[in-house]
Order: C-alpha cells, then sequence, then structure tokens
C-alpha cells in the first residue's frame, strides 16, 4: 500500500521536474537581427538602460538631455561596478536583458562573442558620421566582420602633473615629461625636493586593470606589443615591456611610490594626486572635470611617453549596444544614434570636458577652450584599445592571473624574470574556452 | 584563602572577563555608529560630525523610503511564509508517518549545502517561467525556501517535545487535528515560532545576494542590495561615511526587534527545541 | 499514558492497532492528513529546490551559453577542473580554512557558554551582548568590518600602532595569514554568540545531580568537565559540527567582501571559483560542473561526520 504510493508520488516528482526542465531548457537562439531602420524610432516608447556606476554621471547627462527633447524615455539604471557582470549574466540567462547596456570597452569582444548584443552593422553604416566614430570603440565592438556597439564614453589614460609642485621641485611647470625617462626623474625629483607626505609618483599595484590602463601605452609608445593581435597570446615579455617595467621598478624599489600602493586594489588610486600629494602620475581623463584648482593643485596633462620618446594612450570607456532580447531595437537605436550625434556630443558632453566619441568635433568651442582637453581629444587617434575575447578574466579580474605577474614584476627583484615566467600563465587564461 | 575572599575573588574574576569580553563584542557596533556621524574625506559629511552621510542615503537612487519599503514587504512576507509552512510542515513531520516522509525531510535539509551562487541562476530561469521574475513575491519565496531547513527542524522539534496528552485531550473533545492545532498546540510551541520568525526576519532583511541577482528594476531594490550599491562612487573609489551610515541603517532594526524578542528567542532554545 | 484495568477499552488505541482493518483505515487517514501538513513544505521544496538542482546536474554536462541553445558535452565541464588551478588551490584552502574556524569558534563559544551559565548578577546582561552581533547580517557585519580594518577609517590601525605591534605600513588584508585570520576573527564575532547560545541549552540539559555526585567524589572541576560535560554534551557539539562545517565549506560573502581572494588568490573559496566560472566567465556548464563536485563532498562529509559522531554515542 504505502510502496505503491510512494512510487506514484517518486512519479510524480520525476514529470514535474522533467516538465519544469524541459520549459527552461528549451530556450532556442531567438534571431530577431531587426535589420530595419526606417521609420523614425521617436515613438514615446520607454528604454531601459544600465550603465556601470563608475560612468553613471556621463550617461546620465545624455539621458536626461535625450528625454527632455524627446518622446522616448530613456528610464537609466546604474549597477555597481563589482556586480555589472553577474547582472549581465542573470538578465542574459533568463533573456531578460535591458534594451540597451553600456559595458566596459573591454569587455566588447567577450561580450560580442557570447551574442549578448544585436547586430548594428547596417544601422551604424547608414549613419552619416560613421566613418567619424572612435575608432578602436568600433573596432573592439566588431566580431567576425559585424558590428554590435558604438563608443559610449571616452576614457584615455594620461599623465597628469601637478604644477605647484614641479615649481617646488624647481622643476619647470610647463615642461611636463616626453619620456619615460625623464617621466621617472621629474618624480624622483618631486620626492627628494619636496618629501614629507609628498610622493613623486603613484600606482595601484594589486589593480590589474590600473597597471593596464597606465603602464600598457609607454610600451605602445615604444612600438612594442604587449599581445599578440586578436589576444590570444601574451608578449608581456618583450624588451619594451621589460625596460617599462623596470622604470616602475626601479620607482617603488627608491621609495618614490608611497607603501601604501602595494595593496592599493583599485577604490582610493585616485584620490591622491587632487589632494595635492603627489607629482605626477598617469590617471584617466575622466577625472579632469574633478580636478581642483587651488594653491595646492594645479593641473597640467601630457601623452604617455615611451622610455626614450613617442606617445600613446589607452582608450578606454564604454561602448554601448541594443541588448540582443531587446524587443523595441527601434526605439533604443533612436536614443544611440542621438548620443553620437553633433548636438549630444557638443553641448552635452563637450561642455563638460568630456572627450568625445567623434574625433571630427573635437575643436568645437568648448573643448577647444581648454587646451588639456584638446590634448585629450587629440589622442583618442593616437591611442589604442587592445582586443582580446578573454580580457576581463585575465587582466581584470582580482583573482585573476595577471595582478600576481605585475606584482612579482613590480617588487621583486627580476622584472625580466617576472614577465618571461608570467607571460604563458597569461596565454593559458587568454586561450581558456 | 577562605571560601568568603576566594568566592569574592572568582567572582571578580568573572565579571572581569566578562566585561572585557563584552567591550570586545560591543566595540565594532559602537564604532560604526561614531563613524558613520564622523567627518570623512570624499563622503558627504567631509568634516566635523553631522548626519550627512544619513542625508546622502536618504536621497540616493529611488530614497530610502522606497528601499525601506520593498526591504519591510519582502521580510514581511517572508515571515509569514515561513511561520505558516513550517508549522503546518513541523506538525506533519512530528506526528504523522507517511511515505516519503524521511526523503522529504532530508531533501529539505539538504539545502543547507548547496551555495547561493550555484542555485541562482536556475532558479532565475525558473521565477521567469513562472512569472515570478523581478518580483518581490519571487523573492520572499527564494527566502522561505532557504529558511526551510533550519524552520522545519526547529518546529518538528517544538511539537515533539508536547506531550501527546495535549493533542488526544483536543481529539478527544471532538476537534479536528487542524482545530487542535490551531486552539491548543500552537500556543505551545510559541517560543519554537517565534525564534523561526525572528530567524526568518533577520536573513530575508539583510540578504544581499538574492535581490542582487533576482531583482532588476530599481524601483524594487531592497536596503543592503542599495547599500552596497551606494557605496561605490565614481571611479570606484568608496564612500565609507556612506557605508557606515549604511550599516547602521540596516543594523539597527534587526537589532532592535532582536533584543525586543530576545525572551522568546532564548526561550526557544531552552526549552529543548534544539538536541542534537 | 496508561490505561488502567477499570477504563472502558481505548478505542483510540483499539483503531491504532496494527492488525485490525480499522487500524489500516485509521493509518491511512493519518498518512494523508501528514501529506497535507508537509504538502506547502514539499511544494516548495521541489519547485524551489530540487527542480533547479536537477537543472544545475544536467547543466553540468553542456556547454551552456547565456542566450542560445546549449550542447551537450559531458564529461569535458569535469575532465577540466583538475586543470583549473584557481579550484584546486580554492580547495585547499577552503578545507584549511574549515578546520580552523570551526575549532577556534567552538572553543571561544564554549567559553563564553561556560563563563554565563551560572546565575550570577549580570548573566543576562552579558549573555545579550554575546548574542548581539547575531542580529547584524552577514554581508553587513563583512562591511562593517571592511571599513573597522581600514587604514582610512579603522579604528584598531591607529591603536595597534601606537602600542608598537604594528608597522605603519602594516595592513590587515596585506598578507595570506593577516588576511585568514581577519576574516577568522569577523565569522567568530559573529557567530560565537549564536554557538554559544546552542551549548547553553546543552549543558543545561545536564542533570546537576551528576555534577553532586563527581564532587562527593572528590573529582576536581577538570576531572567533572572532561566526564560528565564533554560526553553529555556531544550532541549538541555534533550539530555545531555539521552547521560549522557544511557552512564554512560554502564560505564567500567573508572573503568577496572583505579580501576579494587577495593577496594574490590565497584567500579563494571554493564557491567564489564557482562565483567567478558563472559570473564573470559566463561558463555556466563550468560553474554547474563545480557545484556539483562541491555538493557531493559536502554530502559526504556531513554523512561521515553524523555516523562517527553517533557511532561513539
Amino acid at each position: 500500500m504505502a510502496g505503491v504510493q510512494l512510487r506514484r508520488a517518486r512519479t510524480g516528482v520525476v514529470l514535474a521536474i522533467t516538465c519544469l526542465l524541459l520549459l527552461s531548457a528549451c530556450g532556442g537562439g531567438d534571431d530577431s537581427s531587426g535589420q530595419s531602420q526606417g521609420a523614425s524610432g521617436d515613438t514615446g516608447a520607454t528604454i531601459t538602460m544600465w550603465t556601470r556606476s563608475a560612468t553613471e554621471a556621463a550617461s546620465r547627462r545624455l539621458v536626461e538631455r535625450y528625454n527632455a527633447t524627446h518622446k522616448n524615455k530613456v528610464e537609466l539604471t546604474p549597477i555597481p561596478t563589482d556586480n555589472y557582470q553577474p547582472r549581465i549574466a542573470a538578465a542574459a540567462g533568463a533573456k531578460n536583458l535591458p534594451d540597451v547596456f553600456a559595458a566596459d570597452v573591454i569587455f566588447m569582444p567577450q561580450y560580442t562573442s557570447k551574442g549578448l548584443f544585436l547586430d548594428i552593422t547596417d544601422r551604424i553604416d547608414a549613419l552619416p558620421f560613421k566613418d567619424n566614430l572612435a575608432p578602436s570603440h568600433v573596432e573592439l565592438g566588431t566580431f567576425e566582420g559585424r558590428k554590435y556597439g558604438i563608443p559610449h564614453t571616452l576614457d584615455l589614460s594620461v599623465i597628469f602633473y601637478n604644477k605647484v609642485l614641479y615649481e617646488k621641485a624647481g622643476l619647470d611647470p610647463e615642461k611636463p615629461p616626453t619620456t619615460l625617462k625623464e617621466f621617472a626623474e621629474h618624480a624622483r625629483t618631486v620626492r627628494e625636493k619636496v618629501g614629507g607626505n609628498v610622493y613623486g609618483t603613484f600606482s595601484g599595484l594589486s589593480c590589474g586593470g590600473c597597471i593596464v590602463f597606465t603602464y600598457w601605452p609607454s610600451v605602445w609608445a615604444a612600438g612594442g606589443e604587449v599581445m599578440n593581435e586578436d589576444g590570444s597570446q601574451s608578449t608581456i615579455d618583450s624588451p619594451e615591456s621589460v625596460a617599462v617595467f623596470e622604470t616602475w621598478n626601479q620607482l617603488w624599489k627608491d621609495g618614490v611610490i608611497p607603501a601604501s600602493a602595494r595593496d592599493e586594489a583599485g577604490p582610493t588610486w585616485t584620490s591622491f594626486f587632487p589632494k595635492g600629494t603627489i607629482g605626477v602620475m598617469p590617471m584617466p581623463s575622466t577625472t579632469l572635470g574633478q580636478m581642483p584648482d587651488n594653491d595646492k593643485v594645479k593641473v597640467g596633462v601630457a601623452p604617455i611617453p615611451g622610455p626614450d620618446g613617442g606617445e600613446s594612450t589607452f582608450v578606454g570607456g564604454d561602448s554601448i549596444g541594443i541588448s540582443a532580447t531587446s524587443k523595441q531595437p527601434d526605439a533604443a537605436w533612436d536614443f544611440l544614434s542621438w548620443t553620437v550625434s553633433d548636438e549630444a556630443q557638443v553641448e552635452v558632453l563637450a561642455k563638460n570636458k568630456d572627450v568625445l566619441a567623434r574625433p571630427d568635433l573635437a575643436s568645437n568651442k568648448y573643448s577647444s577652450a581648454d587646451e588639456r582637453v584638446v590634448l585629450m581629444n587629440e589622442m583618442v587617434g593616437k591611442g589604442r584599445t587592445p582586443f582580446a575575447l578573454n580580457f576581463g578574466q585575465t587582466y581584470n579580474d582580482p583573482n585573476g592571473p595577471w595582478i600576481p605577474v605585475l606584482r612579482d614584476a613590480i617588487l621583486g627583484d627580476d622584472v625580466a624574470k617576472a614577465l618571461q615566467e608570467g607571460a604563458p600563465k597569461l596565454t593559458q587564461s587568454l586561450q581558456q574556452q | 584563602m577562605t571560601t568568603a575572599t576566594s568566592k569574592i575573588a572568582r567572582s571578580a574574576g568573572f565579571h572581569t572577563t566578562a566585561a572585557a569580553l563584552a567591550i570586545l563584542f560591543l566595540f565594532p557596533l559602537a564604532w560604526s555608529g561614531w563613524s558613520s556621524v564622523k567627518g570623512q574625506p570624499g563622503s558627504s559629511q567631509a568634516s566635523g560630525y553631522g548626519f550627512g552621510n544619513y542625508g546622502y542615503l536618504a536621497s540616493y537612487g529611488e530614497g530610502l523610503f522606497t528601499y525601506v519599503t520593498n526591504t519591510a514587504a519582502v521580510t514581511a512576507m517572508t515571515v509569514v511564509g515561513t511561520l505558516v509552512v513550517s508549522a503546518l510542515g513541523g506538525y506533519g513531520f512530528a506526528r504523522f508517518d507517511f511515505p516519503g516522509k524521511n526523503l522529504l525531510f532530508l531533501a529539505t535539509l539538504a539545502i543547507l549545502m548547496v551555495p547561493y551562487a550555484t542555485i541562482l541562476i536556475p532558479l532565475y530561469v525558473l521565477l521567469d517561467r513562472l512569472g515570478l521574475q523581478n518580483s518581490l513575491v519571487g523573492l520572499s519565496l527564494v527566502f522561505v525556501m532557504f529558511q526551510l531547513p533550519f524552520a522545519l527542524f526547529m518546529m518538528r522539534n517544538s511539537f515533539e517535545a508536547v506531550p501527546r496528552e495535549l493533542e488526544e485531550a483536543a481529539l478527544v473533545d471532538g476537534c479536528t487535528t487542524l482545530t487542535a492545532l490551531r486552539r491548543v498546540l500552537l500556543r505551545a510551541v510559541r517560543p519554537g515560532l517565534v525564534t523561526v520568525g525572528l530567524f526568518a526576519f533577520l536573513a530575508s532583511w539583510n540578504d544581499f545576494f538574492a535581490p542582487l541577482i533576482l531583482l532588476s528594476d530599481a524601483s524594487k531594490f531592497t536596503l543592503p542590495v542599495a547599500v552596497y550599491s551606494m557605496q561605490q562612487r565614481t571611479f570606484g573609489a568608496i564612500d565609507y561615511g556612506a557605508l557606515e551610515a549604511g550599516v547602521v541603517v540596516m543594523a539597527v532594526p534587526c537589532l532592535l526587534v532582536f533584543l525586543l524578542l530576545q525572551r522568546y528567542y532564548v526561550r526557544g532554545f531552552l526549552s529543548g527545541a534544539v538536541r542534537g | 499514558m496508561s490505561a488502567t484495568s477499570t477504563r472502558p477499552p481505548d478505542t483510540a488505541a483499539a483503531r491504532r492497532s496494527a492488525t485490525s482493518p480499522a487500524g489500516r483505515a485509521m493509518r491511512r487517514a493519518r498518512a494523508l492528513k501528514g501529506i497535507g501538513y508537509t504538502a506547502p513544505t514539499a511544494a516548495i521544496v521541489v519547485v524551489l529546490f530540487l527542480a533547479p538542482l536537477v537543472l544545475v546536474f544536467w547543466m553540468s554536462l553542456n556547454r551552456w551559453p547565456l542566450l542560445g541553445a546549449p550542447r551537450v558535452n559531458a564529461p569535458d565541464n569535469y575532465t577540466r577542473i583538475p586543470d583549473n588551478p584557481l579550484f584546486l588551490d580554492a580547495v585547499r584552502f577552503t578545507l584549511k580554512y574549515t578546520v580552523i574556524v570551526t575549532v577556534m569558534l567552538l572553543l571561544v563559544a564554549l567559553g563564553l557558554a561556560l563563563l554565563v551559565q551560572e546565575r550570577r548578577r549580570g548573566t543576562g546582561f552579558f549573555r545579550t551582548t554575546y548574542l548581539l552581533p547575531s542580529g547584524v547580517g552577514f554581508a553587513a557585519a563583512a562591511l562593517l568590518f571592511y571599513g573597522f580594518y581600514s587604514t582610512e577609517i579603522g579604528p584598531i590601525h591607529g591603536i595597534l600602532r601606537s602600542l608598537g605591534l604594528i608597522e605603519e605600513t602594516f595592513s590587515f588584508r596585506g598578507t595570506p595569514n593577516s588576511a585568514l585570520f581577519s576574516t577568522i576573527a569577523l565569522v567568530i564575532w559573529r557567530f560565537a554568540g549564536f554557538q554559544m547560545l546552542i551549548l547553553l541549552t546543552g549543558l543545561q540539559s545536564i542533570p546537576l545531580e551528576l555534577y553532586e555526585a563527581a564532587r562527593v567524589d572528590g573529582a576536581s572541576r577538570w576531572q567533572a568537565f572532561r566526564r560528565i560535560t564533554l560526553p553529555l554534551l556531544r550532541p549538541t557539539l555534533a550539530l555545531l559540527l555539521v552547521l560549522s562545517v557544511s557552512g564554512s565549506l560554502l564560505a564567500f560573502d567573508q572573503f568577496f567582501i572583505l579580501t576579494q581572494g587577495q593577496p594574490d588568490n590565497s584567500t579563494l573559496t571554493m564557491v567564489m571559483v564557482i562565483y567567478r566560472e558563472a559570473f564573470f566567465r559566463f561558463d555556466l556548464g563550468a560553474a554547474a560542473a563545480l557545484s556539483v563536485v562541491v555538493l557531493l563532498v559536502l554530502v559526504a562529509l556531513n554523512a561521515l561526520q553524523l555516523r562517527v559522531l553517533r557511532r561513539r554515542d
């Protein structure tokens, strides 16, 4: 009696589970590429948008202006930077991504290869200024010949130097360093001549993303490479790279960098310069807008040089695209295409001293008012954004292989050896399926 | 040493040790409250003392009121749901025999052995199929599920500790099992119920990971998600003032409820509801 | 409950007798009632736990993309596990952490319980104080300690420095050991009170007469502790052991918030690796396979613990 009941109960459970399984397991590949671009997309729709909290300010400025001037309304939800990846994963898993979402540009290869964005090749090509979008962003949003993303916010790495401290150290405040060797000398001089709680320079030595952002341009400026072209192999042990890391290693050994840099994982790495305690350091261009101008800090900028000259930058920031699961791609595109239009770029972004996604507009009336902004806009065309499918898990992930390698190289005693031993580990991660 | 002096010495020893430990335990909480009102550069209370951080907290995002209401709603649903399911279920396990009984109990305990990260994505997909994704109701159901191992264990043991005579007397008087349960037994297991309710309250009020993944609407966020998000300022800088203010806002209701219900909580354990 | 000979035959007892047909019907009715009472539990467990769990097993046998159809690739997700150096290190670290924290937590909780078990003036207050941290959510507690340990606003950094115990450059998360023990301090602070409470109930159930008898026999306090207290506490200790070991093997929040697995991935736990696979690498199949492995380890360990502890009874 009980046995039969038990068996019936068991069958019932198995049946229920199988039904649920089938329901959730089948969710075949939706192929809504939505290539129509004919009708205007401004239909009074509500467009959902996600952005990282790190870049929320710029996104919000664009959204507010768009909402004030269009029938469509964009609903912006900023997600804490640390939780962005999990949220995207969960939403994608339930086929419930927002209409539009921004992403750190170096994650674009990963996202596009997983099919998270809609193919917008034809839409982009229909834009009148299609050749004037920040090239490296477009490149990173391209996968197997199709385009999936456009630039949203631009963030470049540039040398920031404090003219007040330069004067105190006896350096010419109008002559920023033009080579990495000069940079190191300037930093040393500031530390030696000013001293106290003032240091020459700073780095986030437990922050993988900070280091790639600020050190790699020096390697590129010297004509060297840190990876191969498709990001499947690390060449971090190239001679140019070794030279760059050796410079920084020496700065650390000579106490030009504060001890707290060793455990700096990213949250506060840009907070010391505005306090007037750092002489010269590479930092994100987006920090310019918040820099003070007082008797402790007067900011000058310069491109990041290689050991013996040259200049380059890491073109970072966010790209943006339409999610593959969006039900209103036309409305979404109406918003996106507007964000890279002349009006949005000049009246919203340039007015705020942001770097533009449209290099052809670089000499607009707002940007040209500040020569530092002019310089940064010019660098967009001279810089690079490295491409790798597994960029995030290799370099940005705090648990990835990059941080131990960079710490070994900068804090250790044998730079060349550290990088030579690190390269295969990085390669393994870059190639992980 | 006479017994009197040794007694005094022992008492002094006890009090010093106990007091020292009490200070150690209370210090982090006290410090948290203090640093939430103290000036922190980079926070909304740059210098001096004041409630600037709380002001930032109150106006952040959708507003503190929204987050607190959301959290309160989810918590209320979770507590009620947990109490109902575990009271009925605990009674069933304690007093009845039926096929599959042990299997069900073990399956429930197995919930303790599965990490959150594992179960959340399939759960997210499942809730979507049920039409419950991005809903506070769906979130509450998930919380109830996570409470079941402990709640069921507590209630089963509580019911088992009630003498059968109580139930028999009610049944002989003509009650059905349900009315017996309602009128007589629930009163007897009240300490257990309060304990279960308290744990359900604390867990659902403070949970951070499930709402993070299961809720995509900013207007539905709960307090922990809001607090965690809010301390990440632009460029990833951490706002320590906001952090500590957030911790205080989250902790104070819990501590209050905890202290108020402490009598029941302690009695729930001491009444023999928990044995090995 | 005993029936005296002068009472009429107890019809309830007769109804429950195993052999009579009325008895069987009665049992079936009760069984159905039992099923009725536990039906809500069963519904929740099956729909919200077993179904996703089965899905996890199924996912572990597939290459499971975020969008698009999955493709069976068994047993690749499993055979690739030994090639995952992060996971192997995480297993070692999680086991080490589990052993250390379980022992330390139990010792502290036992000490607290012995301290407040006697009825003295103020034990109620002290007991509440030690229990108070349990009212703070675990993630909130971790955030609290994140600020507490920080060099920017944390108090103990300054205190320890002025006492000359640490250098200026010391960071609580700076070395593998300091990171590990700083986190263990958080866990003890948060859970000692709870374990103390459970131990108190166990201590309370030991009859006082046993202690009296021991004193009369001339036993010292330590002997009484070893011969009476410990053995009779065994069931309680068993419960705490199971809870502690399971919880520690699944450790995530505390390391995720306090150390992020640093320095140099030395404080990475198994669940953190699973989280990374699912939410950072977007490889749900691999994450599912790792989860299955962790689940099996936990089930095995718990079964082992319970068997060992039960046998000694």
